[in-house]
């Protein structure tokens, strides 16, 4: 009943509100609060505005314990702890009843009573639970012997039987605990008392003097009767690894050692402040100068690395193609990645397409940097050096070239590394060998020997058979073991660098030949008194000598197809030739330009002083020239 | 809102290993005796071990502080000598009895058979049956509770002996485990490998302990305790200018206040009889416990008390204002520091009797040093980085520091960590509550030497097993 009706009632004009009265009503309904427990005709009295109604909470607080379920019932329960020697001991505690069963009388009762366990036995027999603790009562276990085998195996002259005895009850009962057992370690030896001794020597109430054992001493005789025991018990050699290793470590405890280690203890125990800081700073001084030495080593093992290069010891034939140095180039770096973590192939793998520039690979170490400066231009080289129409053609084969290789690397990365690695003796021992690259199938070593000289010229050949004449060696070995093979191919290679030497002196003698020649020339045309044959003779021989180092540079350029990518040989060579003519570079190279300027075109002249400027080693510029031009024959 | 408690329903039981057999711990000593049940934290009662005869006819003896009050014919005693080891058996037997039967459990029921309300006429023949079954059981006062007793390490055979005996036979407790006091206190502190400093009132100790186990070698023991240091201060008292009497409190009616050193305004109590010296010498205890409380202090260090300069340093700081039961008061500067020096400077404090004099070897940093020469080199690092101390007189302010710098100079290379209870009651209850603990351990009820094993071997028995 709003105010309006009351209106409506006493028939009262609506005052102000007339108009809008029924939407009013509706404004009103909607959002009224729906209040329960009271008469809505209560509620409308209110009108417009409702009543204020503030709902009462009767409850204060909220009840703490809202379960009503009964009280937990607990009963003082006994129970027993069969790890105790005397296991009959009833201790009593509480415990929560289990439901079902009815608690036994309580408070005060006589019947469980604790003391009394063998009275109430008939009735609390079954009931009495084990303690959980019984389990921890765990007793150590001490060995035992004999009399026969104390007279066998652990007569001792330094200890009676009896004394023995009583070591072992005290280890017993102290658990081994070796501080403890010395602490309360006071063997008074049973006095002789008046009782002859086995030579009738009556001696009388002889109390023998105590002597005082060291921790040491307890030590030794236990870890020696104990030692024995097991030996006695489980001989040696039937014992298992963990038993074997315990035995050992007992029979070879050094008392003396351990004596010494305990004086240095106590010696260190009473040192001053001084000394102990002095101390520690030694320790730090060293700590910090091994460290040094680490970082020196390290360092210089780096050094080394980088002056090294990988040993070729097998056949140098498969890096003469392009595809080969390829080859190589993945040789060095899966090389390089076993040296160090974190490779260069690394980066290379995401993008199989992109060559190892020198920008990827600068950052990772100047060694890599230098070897991808050197190889990146070169695996470029055969790219640039065909005609335009063939270099897609290239491209696409180098592309799947080097995915495959990105395959290689990466199946060589997922390779696991743990795997236990030979020492360099058992490896000679089990004829262990590593190869950069192994050839399909199976091959014979003589064809080894045979591809040194398959890939001579015939005069070569011919030159190295003649030497091998000399020296009363055969061309064929009778007996290729993989020692002689490779003997035989060092051998091979010696003669080469003779030959090679050879060729250079005669090289050389030529120059000196033709110098002398130009020089009697401009001192015949210079002189007034010259005589006419003597310049044509001098001519005549400078044409010969010309000749003549047009050939042993056409001979190099075989010898070094040859040899291609074994910077080894390359070196050797370079030393021998050093040894052999002081002015051998300067004699070697204008005759390689010159050779160059024979054959080849001028694009390719172009990419060789590319190469050499590249290069960052002498030899380099020679190995790079040379496969560059056997690559290029190759594809002819 | 605070977070309401577990229901007991819920709550683990087992927790820490425990298991509680409603076991009681005895942990007598010179000065207090303390009994109460194995879980708790506190012994419930704190009896001091000297107790009142009555040497008039009947001679009867009293127990407890309460009956400890000026009266005739009576004299206080001690069933304890100086060393923690039990002298007058007897009463022992009487003063143990009473703390753990009277104190510690509920006024027995006079059982219906005697307490006259059932009394029937007509069955008064069969009664005196009943009576003689339960004259038997209540004989044996502890018969549900197994018993845990401490002894100082030193303790003779015959004693230990003496209470196994005294507990089975005529307490019939079930169990009994007889524990020292070093190994406790170490357990308190929740170690069970410590050097166990126990500055206590008649002895100071020191104990290594290892893997719960007292190493006997190390035992040593010297009276630099609460008794020997109230010597001190009776002789400070006794030195100083002017003289201070030593008045207890009970002597005193009423008092005036007066200034600083001037003498006291009081009247002192008349008794119509006479004060036995014992009971005097009681009270003056507690007035010098009171003085050791508040006004004595350990000179912390750096260096000995007697180092130059220290002295001087003192005399500028504030001192501290102690008043006499009789109102005489005086401000305590170095002479405060120099009462406690004697523990730790066998040439510093207060002339003392020859026969009460400190031997350097008894001195507390001697003590240590030789505790640890006495055992393997390899364990004296580890023990001195658990040093446990304990006893009450190890309360003195400034105690702990000073032990540090004592040991820190002794042992500059070794790492040194003092474990010391921060609460008070921890300290002066140190090998109680170890014996609170121990006994209410799971593990431990394999320990126990039960009722039968004792009478299979006879006292024995206790020296066998607890080693």
């Amino acid at each position: 009943m709003a105010s309006s009706d009351v209106r409506d009632v006493l028939n009262l004009p609506d005052g102000a509100a007339g108009g809008p009265r029924p939407s009013k009503k509706q404004k009103i309904s909607a959002p009224r609060p729906n209040l329960k427990g009271l008469a809505r005709e209560v509620h409308n009295l209110g009108g417009d505005n409702p009543i204020a109604i503030v709902p009462e909470v009767t409850q204060f607080k909220k009840r703490r314990f809202a379960s009503r379920k009964p009280a937990a019932r607990w009963e003082l329960r006994p129970f027993q702890n069969s790890g105790r020697e005397d296991a009959s001991l009833i201790l009593r505690h509480w415990r929560r009843a289990e439901e079902g069963k009815q608690p036994s009388s309580t408070a005060g009762g006589g019947e469980g009573q604790a003391g009394e366990n063998d009275v109430s036995g008939s009735k609390g027999e079954e009931e009495i639970e084990d303690s959980s603790y019984a389990k921890y009562n765990v007793q150590v276990s001490v060995p035992q012997y004999n009399d026969d085998q104390y007279r066998q195996v652990l007569e001792n002259p330094d200890w009676t039987k009896e004394e023995t005895d009583y070591l072992m009850e005290l280890v017993r009962d102290f658990d081994i605990r070796w501080p403890l057992i010395w602490d309360r370690y006071e063997w008074s030896p049973p006095a002789t008392n008046g009782e002859a001794d086995a030579d009738g020597d009556e001696s009388k109430a002889i109390v023998p003097a105590t002597r005082t054992r060291s921790m040491e001493d307890l030590k030794a005789r236990y870890y020696e009767v104990a030692s024995r025991m097991m030996a006695v018990q489980k001989p040696v050699q039937y014992m298992t690894q963990p038993e074997f290793a315990l035995h050992e470590l007992m029979a070879h405890f050094n008392p003396q050692q351990e004596k010494l280690r305990k004086d240095f203890a106590l010696n260190s125990f009473g040192r001053s402040r001084e000394e102990a800081r002095e101390e520690e700073s030694l320790l730090l001084e060293i700590k910090r100068i091994l460290a040094r030495s680490d970082k020196f080593n390290e360092e210089r093992r780096e050094l080394y690395n980088r002056l090294d290069y990988p040993h070729a010891e097998q056949d140098i034939n498969t890096f003469k193609s392009s595809t080969g140095l390829q080859t190589l180039l993945q040789n060095l770096m899966t090389a390089d990645k076993s040296k160090k973590r974190k490779s260069i192939m690394g980066g290379e793998a995401p993008t199989p397409t992109g060559q190892p520039t020198p920008q990827q690979a600068a950052p990772e170490s100047a060694r890599r940097d230098s070897a991808a400066a050197s190889t990146g231009p070169r695996d470029s080289a055969p790219a640039a050096a065909p005609a335009p129409g063939n270099k897609k053609a290239q491209q696409q084969q180098q592309q799947a070239q080097q995915q495959q290789q990105a395959q290689q690397a990466q199946q060589q990365q997922s390779q696991p590394q743990e795997r236990k690695k030979l020492t360099e003796q058992e490896e000679i021992i089990y004829g262990v060998t590593h190869h950069e690259r192994l050839g399909s199938g199976p091959t014979f070593r003589t064809e080894k020997i045979n591809k040194l000289f398959s890939h001579k010229s015939n005069q070569q050949q011919l030159r190295i058979t003649n030497t091998l004449n000399e020296l009363d060696v055969p061309a064929k070995l009778a007996m290729p073991t993989a020692a002689t093979t490779h003997a035989f191919e060092q051998l091979l290679a010696s003669v080469n660098s003779l030959l090679d030497a050879r060729k250079v002196t005669d090289k050389i003698d030529a120059e000196i030949k033709l110098e002398l020649a130009k020089k009697a020339e401009r001192e015949k045309a210079a002189g007034i008194h010259e005589e006419t044959e003597k310049v044509e003779d001098a001519g005549g021989n400078a044409k010969d000598d010309a000749a003549a180092a047009d050939e042993p540079s056409k001979e190099e350029d075989n010898k070094g197809a040859t040899e291609g990518a074994d910077p080894a040989d390359e070196e050797k060579e370079e030393d021998d030739g050093e040894d052999a003519t002081p002015s051998d570079e300067a004699a070697a190279q204008p005759s390689v330009e010159q050779d160059d300027d024979d054959n080849d075109d001028a694009a390719d002249k172009g990419t060789d002083d590319q190469l050499e400027s590249a290069a960052p080693k002498r030899s380099a510029s020679v190995l790079s020239d040379k496969s560059d031009k056997a690559a290029k024959r190759q594809k002819k | 809102m605070a977070q309401q408690p577990l229901p007991t329903s819920a709550q683990p039981t087992d927790i820490y290993g425990g298991d509680e057999v409603s076991a009681l711990v005895l942990d007598p000593g010179y000065c207090n005796t303390r009994a109460g049940f194995a879980g708790e934290d506190v012994p419930k009662s704190i009896l001091p071990s000297f107790y009142g005869h009555v040497t008039s006819d009947p001679p009867r003896d009293l127990f407890g502080d309460e009956c400890i009050i000026p009266r005739s014919d009576f004299e206080v005693r001690n069933y304890m000598n100086k060393d923690s080891v039990v002298e007058d058996w007897d009463v022992a037997a009487k003063m143990w009895e009473f703390m753990l039967v009277k104190r510690l459990q509920p006024e027995r029921q006079t059982p219906p058979s005697k307490n006259k309300l059932n009394d029937d006429v007509k069955e008064q023949d069969g009664e005196g049956d009943v009576a003689m079954e339960e004259v038997e059981t209540m004989e044996k006062a502890l018969e549900e509770f197994p018993l845990l007793m401490t002894e100082a390490p030193w303790n003779s055979p015959k004693a230990r002996e003496k209470a196994i005996e005294l507990s089975m036979e005529s307490w019939g407790t079930p169990a009994f485990w007889l524990s020292r006091t070093p190994v406790l206190s170490s357990f308190a502190a929740g170690k069970a490998t410590a050097l166990v400093i126990d500055v206590g009132g008649a002895n100071t100790s020191v104990t290594a302990i290892h893997d719960g186990m007292v190493l006997k070698r190390s035992i040593q023991r010297s009276p630099a305790g609460g008794l020997w240091l109230s010597s001190q201060i009776r002789n400070m008292w006794e030195t100083s200018e002017p003289k201070v009497d030593l008045v207890p409190t009970f002597m005193v009616e009423n008092k005036s206040p007066v200034d600083a050193l001037s003498p006291a305004q009081a009247r002192l109590r008349e008794f119509p009889y006479k004060i036995h010296d014992s009971f005097r010498t009681f009270e003056e205890e507690r007035l010098l416990t009171e003085f050791k409380e508040s006004v004595v202090e350990v000179w912390r260090g750096p260096g000995r008390y007697g180092a130059a300069g220290n002295e001087e340093y003192i005399k500028s700081q504030p001192g501290r204002v102690f008043e006499m039961p009789d109102g005489y008061n005086q401000m305590w500067r170095e002479q405060r520091f120099k009462v406690a020096e004697g523990m730790w400077d066998e040439n510093a404090g207060y002339p003392v009797p020859e026969s009460e004099r400190l031997t350097k070897a008894q001195t507390i940093p001697e003590l240590i040093r030789s505790a640890l020469n006495a055992i393997d080199v390899d364990l004296r690092g580890n023990l001195l980085a658990n040093v446990v101390v304990t006893g009450s007189t190890s309360l003195i302010n400034g105690f702990n520091d000073r032990l540090n710098n004592e040991l820190t100079a002794m042992y500059p290379g070794l790492k040194i960590k003092i474990h010391a209870a921060g609460l008070s009651s921890e300290r002066r209850f140190g090998a109680w509550i170890g014996g609170s603990i121990l006994a209410s351990l799971g593990t431990f009820h394999q320990m126990w030497i039960s009722k039968k094993e004792y009478e299979e071997n006879g006292v024995g028995i206790v020296e066998k097993r607890c080693k």
